[in-house]
């Protein structure tokens, strides 16, 4: 038993969901300004999404709120008779993780990890792979965010690109290896054209399958065989907004980080070091910005978009989304909403 | 046939709450975000992600290794149980027994030799071998519940026999 504003009557903690979870309110939680305002909130897991994003945009008493709506979906949303678009700037981005470890290509050099950067036209990514739903990113944090170090991305140049590129010796007739999950390979898709066009060099783009992922992501974590991508689009998150790199910088980048890709870097982890020992909320706020202004001087990642968190809800229902969880408490319903109406 | 709905209200700051909502959640967090609706912990965050006290109503550095932890009181889990110092105790030494509790992976985990000390009914102090200055955000994974929850069921306990990668 907790003691959080809504009871749990049951949740599977196995792969595959139960059809539905049932949370009710827990009218003797201590923080009354909060909630729960919801008598019951029921977890649909027995219909898809898009199943889910219909039934919320053209019905009503059906489904009340979807989340992780996609960017492509959002005017369907905002054009809904039933439902509105809630965006919120969440903690999530999506960078290219650059092996700087690769034997046959110099990603070793900062130089050619700046030239993928430059490559990149983060402004039409923004607008065209996510209809406006993401801020470009320099470097790791958002600038919403905790430590956010005021860096501006880096401009879509591809004549310096090039320049660069040739200068760490990129070997000629060597294409870039870009990897993707099937989850981002539109944005591969965009992002090859433009690396193709900036740097003059062919892109192969290699997406993982839905059945290879996991012996994928164990590969990535192991780090036994050599890496089979110059650069892995990689989406993360943080649990918080206050200290990113405890969360996203030390995954990332940290001797002992899972999604290291090159070896490790004794000026990061130096960094990390003091950070982790830093108590003082201040002190560990400016060193939130030494680390991440360090990542992007050194180019450690190809830096695209911090992507917003897109939800469909009723129009009867006032959801207060967050930027690191669903949270559930504060929202309520109206005197309109279906469930009233009904006496549900 | 017509059933009386009951009214919103917020009088003294306390909601009556009405309705219900059908959720479609395909975020593969989703286990984390149920828990996080049905479990307290030191912590939450706001809106916008900022942490602020939950069950802690504030922390503060006795010295350099040294967390003194004022719980909050009036606090009681769904099943009756009142929240305090021990109900802390209980989850620090139920967590403390995994090498690998959460699934986000282990910079959650609290230093294996961080010892506690209680003070009275609401105040507790973790002592670390080394400064730990994460202990803020670690604390958001620290789920605590009521003594009946860690006897019946824990973490995946009585049906998996193990709390690792369940917290």
């Amino acid at each position: 038993m907790g003691a959080d504003p809504l009871n749990c009557v049951w949740l599977d903690t196995r792969e595959d969901r139960t059809d539905r979870v049932v949370l009710t309110a827990f009218e003797d939680h201590w923080n009354k300004e909060r909630g729960p305002r919801l008598e019951k909130v029921i977890f649909r897991n027995d219909i898809s999404p898009a199943e889910a994003l219909d039934l919320v945009c053209t019905t009503e008493g059906q489904i009340d709120l979807v989340t992780e709506v996609a960017p492509a979906d959002a005017e369907k949303v905002q054009n809904s008779e039933y439902a509105k678009l809630e965006v919120i700037d969440s903690m999530r981005i999506l960078l290219g993780l650059i092996n700087r470890g690769a034997e046959d290509a110099p990603l070793h050099d900062k130089r050619a990890r700046k030239a993928l950067n430059l490559a990149v036209d983060r402004a039409r990514l923004v607008s065209e792979a996510f209809n406006g739903y993401a801020h470009q990113s320099a470097g790791v944090i958002p600038a919403y965010a905790g430590g956010y170090p005021g860096n501006e991305p880096y401009p879509h140049d591809p004549g310096e690109a090039k320049r660069l590129l040739q200068e760490a010796g990129w070997p000629e007739g060597r294409p870039l290896r870009l990897a993707t999950t099937t989850s981002t390979e539109g944005v591969a898709r965009m992002l090859e054209g433009d690396l193709r066009e900036s740097l003059g060099i062919d892109v192969e783009v290699m997406v993982v399958p839905d059945e290879g992922l996991l012996a994928a992501q164990h590969a990535l974590v192991e780090k036994v065989m050599a890496l089979p991508f110059d650069v892995l689009l990689h989406a993360w998150i943080d649990l918080s907004a206050d200290a990113p790199p405890a969360f996203m910088h030390h995954y990332l980048y940290s001797e002992g980080g899972p999604f290291r890709t090159g070896p490790p870097v004794a000026e990061f982890d130096r960094l990390m070091g003091q950070f982790a020992k830093e108590t003082d909320a201040e002190r560990q706020s400016a060193l939130s910005a030494e680390i991440d202004r360090f990542v992007y001087d050194e180019v450690l990642s190809l830096f695209l978009v911090a992507p917003q968190a897109l939800y469909a809800v009723n129009k009867n229902v006032n959801f207060v989304a967050h930027a690191t969880t669903l949270e559930l408490a504060e929202t309520y319903v109206t005197e309109e909403h279906w469930s009233r109406k009904n006496g549900s | 046939m017509a059933q009386a709905t009951r009214q919103a209200s917020a009088e003294g700051g306390k909601h009556t709450p009405v309705g219900t909502i059908h959720v479609v959640d395909p975020n593969a967090l989703n286990w984390l975000f149920i828990t996080w609706n049905t479990m307290e912990e030191p912590v939450r965050t706001t809106p916008d992600g900022r942490l602020v006290g939950a069950a802690m109503e504030e922390s503060r550095w006795i010295n350099e290794t040294t967390l003194e932890v004022v719980l909050r009181r009036g606090i009681t889990f769904q099943d009756g149980e009142q929240f305090d110092v021990r109900s802390f105790k209980r989850a620090f030494y139920e967590v403390q027994r995994w090498r690998a509790p959460h699934p986000p992976g282990t910079s959650l985990n609290f230093h294996p030799d961080t010892r506690l000390e209680v003070i009275d009914d609401y105040t507790v102090r973790m002592i670390f071998p080394e400064p730990d200055g994460a202990i803020l955000g670690k604390f958001r994974g620290f789920h605590l519940a009521s003594t009946r929850f860690w006897d019946e069921i824990g973490f995946g306990y009585k049906k998996l026999g193990t709390g690792e990668g369940h917290w």
